[in-house]
C-alpha cells in the first residue's frame, strides 16, 4: 500500500504528468463522449423522427443506416453527395497543388522579381475565410437563369454565365483550391527551402542535365510532401462546409457537409449522424494513411542542410513577363475578392453596376432610409452588426487564449512524456477534434449540452458554449504547433534549471515560454483567425443572442440582402487581415514564417 | 568520509537495461570520469545521481544521506541534493544574457543583489570571461558558451559537479585548453567532479580514478594508469591506449612455475611472469602487447613493415609476422621505414599480459619467443 501510494505520489511529482492526467479526463470528456453519443445517435429514434418512424424517442432503429445506405433514395441523400465530395475535393487538390507547388518552386528556387510581396499576398485567401472567394465568384458570374440578378461579368459584358461555369462542382473545386493553395505553398515550399541544395549540386557535378535532376532528385525528395499535403488538403476540403452552400445551392448541387446541415436542421438528424460518422471515418482513414506515408518516409522529408547556396534557375527573357503573370494571378485572388465585396456593398439595386446606381446607405443610412431592406439600419448603425462584431472578437480572444495555452501544456506534456501510453493517448485526444467534421461537432455538442446533464447545466444559447467548442476544436492546431515547438527544445534546457531548484512555473514563464514566444504565438494566432471566419461549427449552436459575425453574414446572406453580407464579408477579412498582420509585426509570428523570398 | 556512494543501482527501460547493478564509492574530492562506449549507460549513471532519471532499483548516497533507495521509498529531488550539471549541449538560456545566465540560480536563491554582483563577478574572473557578462549565448563561441556554462554551474557553490561529455562539441585544440582549465577548476574549488566521457584520452588525463562501463555493467574502477597498465580484462585493455594494445590469439600448453608456455599462431612462445598469478589453464588464451613495449631491431623474430606512419614525436609500424599475425608498435622519435622492409621485434619489458579464454587478466609478465 505505502508503495503505491509512493507511485503515485512519485508519478504525479512530474508536472508533464498531472497535465497528462488532466488533459486526458478532460479530453475524453469532451471528445470521446461526443463521439459515442454521435454513434448512439445514428441507432435511435429522434424528436423530429417520431412521426415518421413510429416510434418513441430513444428507442433503436436501424432505419438511419438503411436510408442512407441501402434505400432507393440512398443515392440522393447519400451517394451523390459522397461522389460530388470527392470530385470536388479531388479537383481543389489538384489545383492548389499545382497552383501552390509551381508557386513555391518560382520562390524557392527560380529569380522570380517581386517574391517578398508576392509571398506575403499569396497567403491572403488562407487567413480570408474559405467562403471569400466564393461570395466573389459568386458576385462577378453569377447568370440570370436559376433567377435573380446578373453578376457584374454579365452586367458589364452582357453575355450570360453557363450553369456549369457559374455554380456547382466547377467553382466549387476552384475556389477551394484557391483557398488552400497557400496551405501547398508552404507546405512545398518548406520543403523545397530546407532540402540540402548539396543532393541537388551533387547531381549535377555528375553531369546530370537540369531536367534530369528535377525527375529523379527534387521530386521523388518532395514526394511524400506533396502527397502528405495531397492528403491534408484533401481532407480540409471533404469537410468545407461554406463553398458548396454557396456555389452549389442555386443548382441544388449537394456535397455531404451541405447534406449534413440539410438532415442534422431538418426532419431527419438521425441520417446527418449516420453521414458525419462516415466523414469522420474517412477523415481518419486519410490520416492514418498520411501518418503511415510520413512515418515510413519520414527520414528525408525532414532533411534540413544549409540551403542560403542554393544556386537560382536565371529566368532570363522570361523573368518580366512571368513575374507579371503571377502578380495578375495572385492580385486577382487576393485582392479582386475585396474590391468586389466593397462594391456589391454600396450598389442602391443589386445587379446594376452603373455610377449613379452607388450608395453608401447600407453602411450610414438609418432604419428610415433603408425601406428596402426591412427597415435595417445602415450597417454602422446597426447594432445587431456591433453586437456581432463584439461577439465575434471576444469569442475569438477567449477561444484562441485557452485553445493556445490548453494546446502548449498539451504538447508540452506530450513531448515530456513522449513514449508513454498516456502521453500517446492525449496526443491523440488532442488530435481528434481534427477529424470532427465541424458541422457534426456543433450538432453533437447541441445534443450534449442542451439539457442538464449531470453536474453540468443546460449550456444551449450560452456563450460559454461557444467558447467550449471553439477552445476544443482549435486545440489541434495549437497543440501540433506546441509539440514541433517543445521538440526543438532539448530537455537539458529545463533541467539546467530544475537542478538549481527552479519551481516548474517559474520554468515555464522564465525559461521556457520566452525561448518559444514565437511558435507560442503562433498557437494562438491560427485559432484566433479560424475562429473569426469560422461558420460551420457556430452555425448550429448561436441563438440570436449570442450571434457572430459569421452567422449574422449567413443570415442576410439567406435573406439575400447582399449588400449587407457583402459589407460584412468586407468587415470580416479586413478585420483578419489586421489582426495577421498587428501580430505579425509585434512578434514576428506568421503563418508563413520562413519561406517568403 | 564518503562523499557518492552508488549501492546495486539499476536502471531498466522498456525492453533494456541501461545500468546494471552497479556499485561504487566516490570519494570526496575525487576527479571520476564514467568511460565507456556510446550506450553503457554512463551518462544514465550520471542522470540518476543528479536526479533527473530515476532508477528502477538500488540506493544512492550523498554525505552519507539517502538520496535515492528503492526499498525505503525516498526520492529527492534534484534540486536539493546540492550538485551541479554540466550538459553536454551547455543548455544555456539563449534568451538570457551570459550576466542573467549565471545569476538566475542565485535570484533563486534570493540571494541580495550585491552579494550576486559580486559572485557573478568573481565567475567570469575565475572562468576568463569578464568581457562577455552582456553578451547573448548565440553571440559566443562554443569554448565561450563552454565557459558560461561551467559559471552558472559554479554559482552556487555545489560541493559536487556532474559534467556530461562536456567537451565533446568543441574543437581538438579547445579541448586541449578545457581539460587543463577543467584539472585547474578541479583543484580551485576542491569540489568532487564527476565526469562523463567515450574518450579514453580524456578520462585518462583528467581522472583520478576511472570507472569503465560496458553494456551497463562495471568493468574495472581504479586510477588511470592502473587501468592502463593491469587492465580487469580485454574489453579494458582494449578500449584504453592509443593506437590500441595489440590482442593475440594463443594456446596454453603448459603451466610450470611462473613459466608458461604458448603456442602463438605457429610460433612456440613462452611468458616469465612477473609475479603470482591467477586461474591459468591449458587451453586457449589471450595476449595482449601494449604497441610501445615492442622493440625493432637486430634481435627476435623476422617482421616486415606493412605501413609506417610518422608523426614527429613517434612512429606507428604496422607489422606482418605471419600471414595472420600483424602487430602495431610504436616507435618514439624521429624515424621512418620503408614499407616491405624487413625487421626483426622483441619483447624486452615485463608488461604483456596474459588474458585466460573468458578475457579475464592473468597477470603481466616478459613474452619470448622460442
Amino acid at each position: 500500500m505505502q508503495r503505491v501510494l509512493y507511485r503515485v505520489r512519485r508519478f504525479f511529482s512530474k508536472p508533464y504528468n498531472v497535465i497528462l492526467v488532466a488533459m486526458c479526463v478532460v479530453l475524453a470528456y469532451l471528445t470521446l463522449l461526443p463521439m459515442l453519443s454521435m454513434i448512439r445517435d445514428t441507432v435511435t429514434v429522434h424528436v423530429a423522427e417520431t412521426m415518421r418512424l413510429k416510434k418513441p424517442v430513444g428507442s433503436f432503429t436501424w432505419e438511419h443506416w438503411r436510408k442512407v445506405l441501402f434505400d432507393a433514395s440512398s443515392l440522393s441523400i447519400f451517394y451523390r453527395p459522397l461522389w460530388n465530395s470527392l470530385v470536388t475535393s479531388l479537383g481543389s487538390c489538384l489545383f492548389a497543388l499545382a497552383f501552390g507547388g509551381f508557386f513555391a518552386w518560382l520562390v524557392t528556387r527560380t529569380n522570380m522579381r517581386w517574391k517578398r510581396s508576392l509571398s506575403a499576398l499569396f497567403i491572403f485567401p488562407y487567413i480570408m475565410p474559405s467562403w471569400t472567394i466564393a461570395l466573389a465568384w459568386y458576385n462577378v458570374f453569377k447568370n440570370t437563369v436559376v433567377g435573380g440578378v446578373p453578376g457584374f461579368f454579365t452586367a458589364v459584358t452582357g453575355l450570360e454565365t453557363p450553369n456549369w461555369f457559374a455554380y456547382g462542382a466547377f467553382p466549387i473545386a476552384l475556389v477551394t483550391g484557391i483557398h488552400y493553395s497557400p496551405f501547398a505553398y508552404i507546405m512545398i515550399g518548406g520543403i523545397l527551402r530546407n532540402m540540402d541544395a548539396n543532393l541537388e549540386e551533387a547531381a549535377m557535378m555528375l553531369h546530370a542535365s537540369q531536367g534530369r535532376i528535377m525527375r529523379k532528385i527534387t521530386i521523388p525528395m518532395v514526394l511524400p510532401a506533396i502527397l502528405s499535403t495531397f492528403l491534408l488538403v484533401f481532407s480540409s476540403a471533404m469537410s468545407s462546409f461554406a463553398v458548396p452552400q454557396f456555389l452549389g445551392l442555386p443548382v441544388r448541387y449537394q456535397v455531404l457537409t451541405t447534406q449534413l446541415f440539410r438532415t442534422l436542421n431538418g426532419l431527419n438528424p438521425g441520417q446527418g449522424y449516420c453521414i458525419a460518422m462516415v466523414m469522420i471515418l474517412l477523415g481518419v482513414a486519410i490520416l492514418a494513411f498520411n501518418q503511415r506515408l510520413t512515418g515510413v518516409r519520414k527520414n528525408y522529408t525532414t532533411i534540413t542542410g544549409k540551403s542560403s547556396n542554393i544556386s537560382l534557375i536565371n529566368l532570363r527573357g522570361l523573368r518580366t513577363p512571368l513575374s507579371v503573370i503571377v502578380l495578375v494571378a495572385v492580385v486577382a485572388v487576393s485582392v479582386l475578392p475585396l474590391v468586389s465585396f466593397a462594391f456589391e456593398s454600396i450598389l442602391l439595386v443589386p445587379g446594376d453596376y452603373s455610377l449613379h446606381n452607388l450608395t453608401l446607405q447600407f453602411w450610414i443610412g438609418t432604419a428610415e432610409q433603408n425601406s428596402i431592406a426591412n427597415s435595417e439600419p445602415g450597417l454602422l448603425r446597426n447594432s445587431s452588426l456591433w453586437f456581432a462584431l463584439w461577439n465575434s472578437i471576444r469569442l475569438s480572444v477567449v477561444c484562441s487564449l485557452s485553445a493556445g495555452i490548453l494546446g502548449f501544456l498539451a504538447g508540452y506534456a506530450i513531448v515530456r512524456g513522449r513514449g508513454t501510453r498516456l502521453a500517446t493517448v492525449v496526443d491523440n485526444l488532442a488530435f481528434f477534434p481534427y477529424l470532427m467534421p465541424s458541422m457534426a461537432f456543433g450538432a453533437i455538442y447541441l445534443s450534449m449540452f442542451s439539457t442538464r446533464n449531470g453536474i453540468i447545466p443546460s449550456l444551449y444559447g450560452t456563450f460559454f458554449l461557444l467558447v467550449l467548442i471553439g477552445t476544443v476544436k482549435y486545440m489541434p492546431f495549437a497543440s501540433r504547433s506546441g509539440i514541433n515547438a517543445m521538440m526543438q527544445l532539448s530537455t537539458q534546457i529545463e533541467e539546467a534549471g530544475e537542478i538549481i531548484g527552479i519551481g516548474w512555473f517559474k520554468r515555464m514563464r522564465r525559461l521556457v515560454i520566452p525561448i518559444q514566444k514565437a511558435s507560442f504565438l503562433s498557437g494562438f494566432l491560427l485559432p484566433f483567425i479560424s475562429c473569426m471566419r469560422e461558420l460551420s461549427l457556430f452555425v448550429l449552436l448561436v441563438t440570436p443572442n449570442n450571434r457572430v459575425l459569421t452567422t449574422l453574414l449567413f443570415y442576410y446572406n439567406e435573406k439575400g440582402w447582399s449588400q449587407y453580407s457583402n459589407g460584412i464579408n468586407l468587415l470580416i477579412v479586413l478585420i483578419v487581415l489586421l489582426i495577421n498582420w498587428a501580430v505579425n509585426k509585434a512578434t514576428g509570428a506568421s503563418i508563413d514564417k520562413g519561406i517568403g523570398g | 568520509m564518503p562523499n557518492i556512494e552508488l549501492r546495486h543501482l539499476t536502471k531498466k527501460f522498456a525492453n533494456f537495461t541501461a545500468v546494471d547493478d552497479l556499485s561504487i564509492t566516490i570519494e570526496d574530492g575525487d576527479f571520476i570520469t564514467l568511460l565507456g562506449p556510446s550506450g553503457c549507460g554512463k551518462t544514465t549513471t550520471l542522470r540518476q545521481i543528479a536526479g533527473l532519471e530515476t532508477p528502477t532499483s538500488g540506493e544512492i548516497l550523498i554525505d552519507g544521506k539517502v538520496m535515492f533507495s528503492s526499498t525505503q521509498l525516498v526520492d529527492v529531488p534534484p534540486s536539493q541534493r546540492g550538485v551541479g550539471f554540466l550538459f553536454q549541449n551547455y543548455a544555456l538560456w539563449p534568451h538570457m544574457t551570459v550576466w542573467q545566465n549565471i545569476a538566475f540560480g542565485l535570484e533563486n536563491l534570493k540571494w541580495p543583489k550585491d552579494k550576486i554582483d559580486a559572485r557573478v563577478k568573481e565567475l567570469l574572473a575565475l572562468l576568463r570571461i569578464e568581457e562577455f557578462p552582456d553578451r547573448y549565448p548565440a553571440e559566443l563561441s562554443g569554448g565561450q558558451q563552454q565557459r558560461v556554462a561551467i559559471a552558472r554551474t559554479l554559482a552556487t557553490n555545489p560541493r559536487i559537479l556532474l559534467m556530461d561529455e562536456p567537451l565533446s562539441n568543441l574543437d581538438a585544440k579547445l579541448r586541449m585548453e578545457m581539460r587543463a582549465e577543467l584539472k585547474r577548476l578541479h583543484h580551485e574549488t576542491g569540489a568532487t567532479f564527476v565526469y562523463v566521457t567515450h574518450d579514453q584520452l580524456e578520462a585518462m588525463t583528467l581522472a583520478t580514478k576511472i570507472c569503465l562501463l560496458k553494456n551497463g555493467m562495471l568493468q574495472q574502477y581504479a586510477p588511470p594508469l592502473e587501468v592502463y597498465a593491469r587492465p580487469a580484462n580485454t574489453f579494458v585493455a582494449d578500449f584504453v591506449g592509443s593506437p590500441s594494445i595489440n590482442l593475440v590469439d594463443a594456446v596454453v600448453n603448459s603451466v610450470d612455475g611462473k613459466k608458461v608456455a604458448l603456442k602463438m599462431d605457429g610460433y612456440e612462445a613462452s611468458m616469465e611472469m612477473r609475479e603470482a598469478f591467477k586461474n591459468v589453464e591449458k587451453g586457449k588464451a589471450k595476449i595482449g602487447i601494449r604497441p610501445e613495449y615492442i622493440a625493432l631491431g637486430e634481435e627476435g623474430v623476422p617482421a616486415k613493415v606493412l605501413s609506417s606512419l610518422p608523426s614527429g614525436m613517434e612512429t606507428i609500424v604496422h607489422l606482418e609476422l605471419h600471414a595472420r599475425l600483424n602487430l602495431t608498435c610504436v616507435v618514439f622519435g624521429q624515424k621512418d621505414y620503408a614499407v616491405g622492409e624487413e625487421l626483426r621485434v622483441s619483447f624486452p619489458t615485463s608488461h604483456c599480459m596474459l588474458f585466460d579464454a573468458d578475457g579475464r587478466m592473468c597477470g603481466l609478465g616478459k613474452l619470448t619467443f622460442c
